[in-house]
C-alpha cells in the first residue's frame, strides 16, 4: 500500500489534510508512514513504543497540517520533525528506557526496500550535511549525531563525553554554527 | 532591553540548539514559549530543522503494523451527523500555537500592569438558570449540567458511561467567540457541586456549549485548549 509521492504531491496532500480530507490523509500516511516508522524505531528501538509513537505522530499531523507552510519547509522535514521529536519527548517521559539496546538492532527491522520518493528527495541532503560533518572535529560531529538520535541533552553529553558542560556547549555552537556556513555558502 | 537573545548569533545558535534538542527541560520550555511568540525565532527553528533532516536520509523506513492505521482512521473519524463539531473542535486545535502566543502575550501584559481590571462580561440580572445535557458521540447521554449565573453554583450530574475510563474528565466552556475555556477536573463517575468564581463565572454565565475532554492521569492542559481527546458537548440553554 505504498504511495510514491513527489515534494509537491506531499505537500499537496499535506495542505488538503489540513482542510479535514481525510483520503488526503491516508495517502499522507500510506506515503510517508514507513520512514516516520523508522525514524521512530531508530530512536526508541522499541517496535511497540515506536507504533505508538507513530500513531501520536499522524494525530498531530492530522491536527496541524493546516499550520503546514510550503514556503518554509519541505513536506517530509516537517513531518520527520514531528516524528523525531515525539520520539524524544516519549524518551524522556520516563517510560521505560529500553535505548540502552544498540541503535543498530533496530536495522535488523528495517524492510529491503527502501521508498524511493522521500530517500530520493533527502538523499543530496545527507551528503551535503555528511560533507560538512566532515569538516568538523570528530568529536563535535559525533556529539551533534548522537543528539540527534538519541535526543539526549548537554548534560548527558558532557558527561559521555567527560568534557565540561560550558566546553561542551561551545564546541556544539561553534559545530552549528559551522555546519550552517558549509550548508548554505 | 538587554535580553541576549537578542543579539542574532544568539538566536541563531538557540535556534539550532532547540532544533537538535540539546537544551535542558527549563531552558527548552523557554525557548519553546519564544518559538510560539516569535515568528522570526520560529523561522529559524524551521531553518535548522532541514539542515538537521539529511541525517534522516539514511535512517531505512520500516513498515508499521496494519493495526496503526485503522486506529488513526477511528481517531479522526467525524461525529455522525455532525460535521460543524467536527470543524468547530479542528479549528481550534489547529490554532493553538496562535492561542499559545496570544496567552505568551497576555502573561507578559500581566506581568507589566499587575492589576489588571477583570473583565466582566454581561450577565442578565437576576440570574437565570443554564442547563446543557452533554452526548457522547452516537448521542448517548453521558452527563447533565445545571448553572447559577447569579451564585455562580454548577451541578453536574453524569450518567454511568464515563466510569471506568481511565482516563480524568475534564470539563470546558465553549464561549461565542468559539474559543474554550478550562473549568477543570470533574468526577466521571458520580454527581457534584462545584462553585465558579471570577472570570469564569462570567465565561459560564456566557458560554454556548459544554464539553468533556478525556486527559491522562496527572496532566493538567493549557486552559485553552484539551489535549486529549473531546468525548461528550451539548449546547448552554437557558431555562
Amino acid at each position: 500500500m505504498t504511495a510514491i509521492l513527489t515534494r509537491d504531491e506531499l505537500a499537496q496532500a499535506l495542505g488538503r489534510t489540513g482542510q479535514g480530507d481525510r483520503a488526503a490523509f491516508r495517502l499522507v500516511y500510506e506515503s510517508t508512514s514507513a520512514k516516520l516508522m523508522g525514524v521512530c524505531l531508530r530512536i526508541l528501538s522499541d517496535r511497540q513504543l515506536a507504533e505508538d509513537v507513530l500513531q501520536d505522530t499522524y494525530l498531530t499531523v492530522w491536527r496541524k497540517a493546516e499550520t503546514f507552510d510550503a514556503s518554509r519547509a519541505s513536506p517530509i522535514t516537517w513531518l520527520v520533525t514531528i516524528a523525531r521529536n515525539r520520539s524524544i519527548d516519549r524518551l524522556r517521559s520516563g517510560s521505560p528506557v529500553r535505548n540502552a539496546a544498540p541503535i543498530e538492532a533496530a536495522f535488523d527491522l528495517a524492510d529491503a526496500a527502501p521508498l524511493p520518493s522521500t530517500t530520493t528527495e533527502l538523499g543530496d541532503d545527507v551528503r551535503r550535511l555528511n560533507g560538512c560533518l566532515e569538516q568538523l572535529d570528530e568529536k563535535v560531529a559525533r556529539c551533534i549525531r548522537t543528539a540527534f538520535f538519541e535526543g539526549v541533552t548537554y548534560d548527558v553529553l558532557a558527561e559521555r563525553e567527560g568534557a565540561p558542560l560550558g566546553t561542551m556547549k561551545s564546541w556544539i555552537r561553534r559545530g552549528l554554527q559551522r555546519l550552517k556556513a558549509c550548508l548554505e555558502p | 532591553m538587554t535580553d541576549p537573545t537578542d543579539h542574532p548569533d544568539d538566536n541563531q545558535a538557540l535556534a539550532g540548539e532547540l532544533a537538535l534538542r540539546v537544551l535542558s527541560p527549563a531552558e527548552e520550555t523557554a525557548a519553546r514559549a519564544r518559538e510560539a511568540s516569535d515568528p522570526a525565532f520560529a523561522a529559524e527553528v524551521t531553518a535548522w530543522n532541514e539542515r538537521l533532516a539529511g541525517f534522516v536520509a539514511d535512517v531505512a523506513p520500516v513498515t508499521p503494523s496494519p493495526a496503526v492505521w485503522p486506529r488513526l482512521e477511528a481517531a479522526t473519524a467525524p461525529a455522525a451527523n455532525d460535521n460543524d463539531r467536527l470543524v468547530f473542535w479542528r479549528r481550534w486545535a489547529v490554532g493553538s500555537t496562535g492561542l499559545l502566543a496570544a496567552s505568551v502575550a497576555a502573561l507578559m501584559l500581566m506581568v507589566a500592569r499587575p492589576d489588571p481590571a477583570p473583565v466582566v462580561p454581561d450577565v442578565p440580572e437576576g440570574g437565570v438558570t443554564r442547563v446543557a445535557t452533554l452526548t457522547l458521540e452516537g448521542g448517548v447521554t453521558a452527563m447533565t449540567i445545571a448553572y447559577d449565573s447569579v451564585t455562580g453554583e454548577l451541578y453536574l450530574a453524569p450518567t454511568d458511561k464515563m466510569a471506568g475510563d481511565t482516563r480524568v474528565p475534564h470539563l470546558w466552556l465553549v464561549k461565542p467567540d468559539g474559543g474554550v475555556q478550562l473549568v477543570g477536573a470533574i468526577d466521571g463517575s458520580a454527581a457534584s457541586r462545584h462553585s465558579l468564581q471570577g472570570t469564569l463565572s462570567g465565561v459560564a454565565g456566557q458560554a454556548t456549549a459544554v464539553a468533556v475532554s478525556m486527559e491522562q492521569p496527572g496532566h493538567t492542559p493549557d486552559a485553552a485548549h484539551p489535549d486529549g481527546p473531546v468525548v461528550a458537548q451539548g449546547a448552554m440553554q437557558q431555562l
